[in-house]
């Protein structure tokens, strides 16, 4: 017995101890492991169905889903194309949609080339500044701008004092394509940079050798790189310009010019008598064009991966001098950092602290912390902020472990299904958020013996719909994380008598912690910043930032708005530094 | 007793097939090699043994128990089969200290405490670290930590032992210690083992029998002096250990003495080997550099097979010399006691030094760059 073999072990093959091998229990066939995989398959299922489903039915149904004899009709789509201004729709979003697109990558590309492939001064600085739409959401800069550059705003007014007239008109469709470009240029740009890391050096000194100049390397090397990076990245930003709701909200609601979502907006939430049938077939109409946009994206990213890996070692990039077109450049960024995003959030922010806002009056004499005090005093704003930290640190929590489990199970184990989790988890990126909202507005109406009911207008119901819209975020955070934990360790895990479950809570579930903590982070501030799904779901009890913002927005009161935006971007600082610093922290300890 | 079967393994991913159908057994207590160049799939079949890689096709049995069979659509998850096994990165735990990597396959075994701790204290003897056990692995030199990761495929008394290319990872001196260590470990606990290595001095050192595998085929399944010294095909020959190879044309045979033209210089030489061949047919002549005798042109050594030939290049490697000399256009290797030959030299070999093949041998181009003279 083992207690022998204390002294030396004696070169016999003394019998070695024998322990029961382990031993799994598969009732019906179907052990844990089995069982936990179709688990997180059907959850995953359940919620990317649950807001489609219903929607699909809906769009052919002659009534609202709730109520009973509904007759199967193409009603609702005849409708939508002949009477219900939908082809102008259409067309206002097309426009929209690629000039953001055009913009965008007008201003990204010439600054991705210039911070990555020049000397600049403070080049490291531009790339940290490129990252504030992280923090700040789409809504609020369309506030600030709007404050700033809007008929009666800020500069606007300063700017026809001095010169007798403004040139720009904001509240139209460029206006709103200029806002959007600004907002959704720091995406191309970290696609490019990225290319222009990692492409091959080697190529640019061939073509300096050869007696090119910079300029010359410049249009016939560099810029015929990142033509992978730019198509990519175009797609990406008009499929998230095609959803956006925040900007052509704001911006086009006053002057009546509708986009998908404000259609959908305008038609299921402010019309007095709704009519589910065309709100349905609307959503269907759109949800195929972001899920084909999605898919021709995804296709395109497998091309690009492909074209990547065929380039060996990446080499240091060369810098090249510009001379004086990096001056230009470097204006050229200061202005859109500046003017873009800067002004109009300072702007927003000093507007909280103020009573009157215009250049005609000096605002300094009307310093005051009432905008604060208003938001406090009142409970259902109050509430609004706790109800934000609630859905955001509940909802992170879920949708973090969700995504883990759904990156295991994908990449990590040798399940059947391992596909489908896969792309069921990437799916609602496709998913405009207010068709999200509708949908499980619908599917809590339409769930089996009413228990939709316990749900609808609740937090609950947000913490799904943000949670599901915060997945594929999530997702793409954990997986790269967690498939650099070697395989071995599993494999190690398995063989010694672990199975998949316990190979994860007793090996793995310490190892992918820091991918996890980076997915929260990343979740929180996504789930802090959304909204769009809220409009339809958001009950009196369960506003949250986002929808009270939006409300008094529209009740003209301005310096709540200002104040509750400056408490939202000030929690996402906070939160950030503070994951941040514990996060430091644990590495070093 | 554990008696390892294997029939028919094949596997396939999507329509590359990385195992042909491979058959072979592994007796109970031996050390057993599969030996081959990367990419050959001899970490898939120890995965396919381990239960890491389902198979497409045949069977692994182990004691009357069925691991794997694809036609009965048994198979057996990796926990299930009571195997140890270590790894290229050893893949400790790194959130563990030794002990506790040691401690979970025993959790996992529901064995209890006290006993825990003579069983680890025990494993990590064997392998000379017991002092060590509340380290964690990246305090441990790349040594300690395969040996911590043998302890830990050890501690609960597994049935198999499954190593993939354990010491490739370590410095060579140390390699070489280590494969004398675990010769000795596994000697002493007599457990069956199934290694896996590219490195053919590891594989003759160690093995009891060892399987050559190429491109998914097992080529040679045999003891370490067969394979040597009477390797199946060319392929077998010169990956393990280092051959040269002439194509001939048979002349004449009497009995196993055939003999055989050479095509590098013309002349005709003659080999002792147990292969049927007929006259006219194109052969391939193979020798090993050290079954080669190289001498000064025109000195007296008893002989059957000369050939002339001319130094191109002499290295000293420490216990010999190695001569590149050349015969025709073809550079031939020689491993030689003799120091400072240069100039015209000759070839000297018996006939049973020579090993025949009836298969013509396919240089890789680079090969061939390096192995032909203008
Ligand atoms: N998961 C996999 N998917 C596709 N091909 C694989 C996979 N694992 C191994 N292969 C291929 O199978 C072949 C054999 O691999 P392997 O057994 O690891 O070789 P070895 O261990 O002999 O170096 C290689 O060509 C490898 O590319
Ligand atoms: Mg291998």
């Amino acid at each position: 017995m083992a207690t022998l073999t204390e002294t030396p072990p004696p070169a016999s093959h003394d019998q070695p101890p024998e322990f029961r091998t382990p031993r799994y229990r598969r009732p019906l066939g179907i052990g844990r492991d089995q069982l936990t995989m179709y688990g997180v398959l059907a959850v995953l299922a359940i919620l990317v169905l649950a807001p489609v489903v219903p929607t699909l039915i809906q769009s052919v149904i002659d009534r609202p889903l709730y109520e009973d004899g509904g007759v199967l009709t193409l009603e609702g789509y005849r409708a939508l194309f002949t009477d219900s201004g939908f082809g102008e729709v259409i067309w206002n979003t097309l426009l929209f949609a690629a000039l953001t697109t055009v913009l965008s990558i007008v201003i990204a590309v010439p600054m991705a080339v210039v911070v990555v492939r020049t000397r600049l001064p403070g080049g490291r600085l531009v790339a940290l500044a490129m990252q504030w739409p992280f923090f700040i959401s789409s809504l609020i800069l369309g506030f600030g701008w709007i404050l700033m550059y809007g008929p009666a705003g800020f500069i606007s007014v300063q700017f026809e004092q001095a010169f007798g007239g403004v040139p720009w008109n904001l509240y139209s469709i460029p206006g709103m394509a200029v806002t959007e470009a600004v907002a959704l240029a720091p995406i191309a740009y970290v696609f490019c940079a990225n290319a222009l890391r990692q492409s091959d050096a080697s190529l640019e000194s061939a073509a300096q050798v050869c007696g090119a100049g910079p300029v010359r390397i410049l249009f016939q090397v560099i810029v015929p790189m990142l033509r992978p990076p730019v198509v990519y990245s175009s797609i990406l930003i008009f499929s998230m310009s095609v959803e956006t709701l925040s900007v052509p909200l704001l911006y086009g609601q006053p002057v009546g010019i509708s986009v998908f979502s404000t259609f959908l907006y305008k038609n299921g939430l402010q019309s007095v008598d709704p009519d589910y049938t065309v709100l349905g077939a609307a959503s269907v109409v759109i949800l195929l064009v972001t899920i084909s946009l999605v898919a021709l994206q995804a296709k395109l990213l497998k091309d690009a991966a492909r074209f990547v890996s065929v380039r060996g070692k990446a080499t240091r990039p060369r810098k090249l001098e510009l001379g004086w077109v990096k001056y230009v450049s470097v204006g050229f960024i200061a202005f859109y950092v500046v003017f873009g995003a800067l002004i109009p959030i300072l702007g927003l922010v000093f507007r909280s602290f103020t009573l009157i806002f215009t250049p005609l009056r000096n605002p300094f004499d009307f310093l005051t912390m009432k905008n604060y005090e208003t938001v406090f005093q009142f409970e259902s704003y109050r509430q609004s902020i706790v109800n934000s930290l609630i859905v955001a640190g509940v909802g992170s929590v879920l949708v973090s472990s969700l995504a883990v489990m759904a990156v295991m199970v994908a990449r990590r184990s040798t399940f059947r299904f391992g596909r489908a989790v896969e792309y069921l988890a990437l799916i609602p990126q496709s998913v405009p958020g207010i068709i999200i909202g509708i949908g499980f507005f619908w599917a809590f109406a339409f769930a089996p013996f009413g228990s939709g009911t316990l749900l609808q207008g609740t937090l609950g119901a947000l913490i799904i719909a943000f949670g599901l819209r915060a997945l594929p975020s999530a997702f793409g955070s954990v997986a790269p994380s967690i498939m650099q934990i070697g395989q071995e360790l599993d494999n190690a895990a398995r063989v010694s008598g672990a199975d998949w479950l316990m190979t994860f809570f007793r090996v793995l579930r310490v190892l992918v912690t820091p991918a996890f903590a980076g997915a929260l982070v990343l979740t929180f501030v996504i789930m802090l910043k959304e909204y769009s799904p809220a409009v339809f779901l958001s009950s009196a009890d369960s506003n949250i930032l986002g929808t009270t913002m939006l409300e008094l927005w529209a009740q003209g009161r301005t310096g709540s708005v200002a104040a509750l935006a400056s408490i939202q971007i000030i929690i996402t600082a906070v939160f950030v530094a503070l994951a941040g610093l514990l996060m430091k922290g644990k590495h070093h300890a | 007793m554990p008696e390892l079967a294997v029939k028919n393994l094949k596997k396939q991913f999507g329509d590359n097939t990385v195992l042909h159908d491979n058959t072979f057994t592994i007796e109970d207590g031996e050390f057993f090699t599969l030996l081959g160049p990367s990419g050959c799939g001899k970490s898939t079949t120890l995965n396919c043994i381990a239960g890491l890689e389902r198979p497409t096709g045949g069977s692994i049995t182990v004691d009357g128990t069925t691991f794997v069979d694809q036609e009965k659509g048994v198979f057996l998850q990796p926990e299930e089969r009571n195997l140890g096994m270590v790894f290229q990165s050893y893949a400790l735990w790194p959130h563990m200290t030794i002990a506790k990597n040691l401690a979970l396959p025993l959790n996992i075994r529901k064995v209890d405490k006290a006993q825990q701790k003579t069983l680890i204290h025990d494993a990590l003897d064997k392998v000379g670290l017991a002092d060590l056990s509340g380290r964690y692995p990246h305090q441990l030199s790349g040594g300690q930590q395969q040996r911590v990761a043998l302890a830990r495929a050890l501690v609960y008394s597994p049935t198999m032992l499954l190593l993939d290319e354990p010491l490739s990872n370590l410095d060579a001196k140390l390699r070489e210690q280590a494969r004398a260590w675990l010769k000795r470990l596994q000697t002493d606990l007599g457990i069956t083992t199934v290694y896996v290595t590219h490195d053919q001095d590891e594989a003759l050192a160690l093995s009891d029998r060892i399987a050559v595998m190429s491109g998914g085929h097992m080529m040679q399944v045999a003891d370490p002096h067969s394979i040597y010294e009477r390797p199946a095909t060319p392929e077998v020959a010169a990956f393990v250990g280092r051959c040269n190879f002439f194509q001939g044309k048979v002349e004449q045979s009497s009995g196993n003495v055939h003999t055989v033209r050479l095509e590098a210089n013309g002349e005709a030489v003659h080999v002792d080997a147990d292969l049927d061949v007929a006259p006219g047919q194109g052969v391939t002549v193979a020798i090993r550099p050290e079954r080669l005798e190289v001498v000064p042109a025109g000195s007296e050594v008893a002989g059957t097979n000369r050939l002339d030939t001319e130094v191109l290049t002499s290295s000293y490697v420490g216990s010999h010399y190695e001569y590149d000399v050349r015969l025709g256009h073809q550079v031939v290797q020689v491993e030689s006691q003799r120091p400072g030959l240069s100039g015209r030299v000759q070839l000297v070999f018996e006939p049973a030094g020579a090993l025949l093949y009836a298969e013509k041998v396919e240089l890789s181009a680079e090969e061939r760059d390096l192995l032909t003279v203008s």
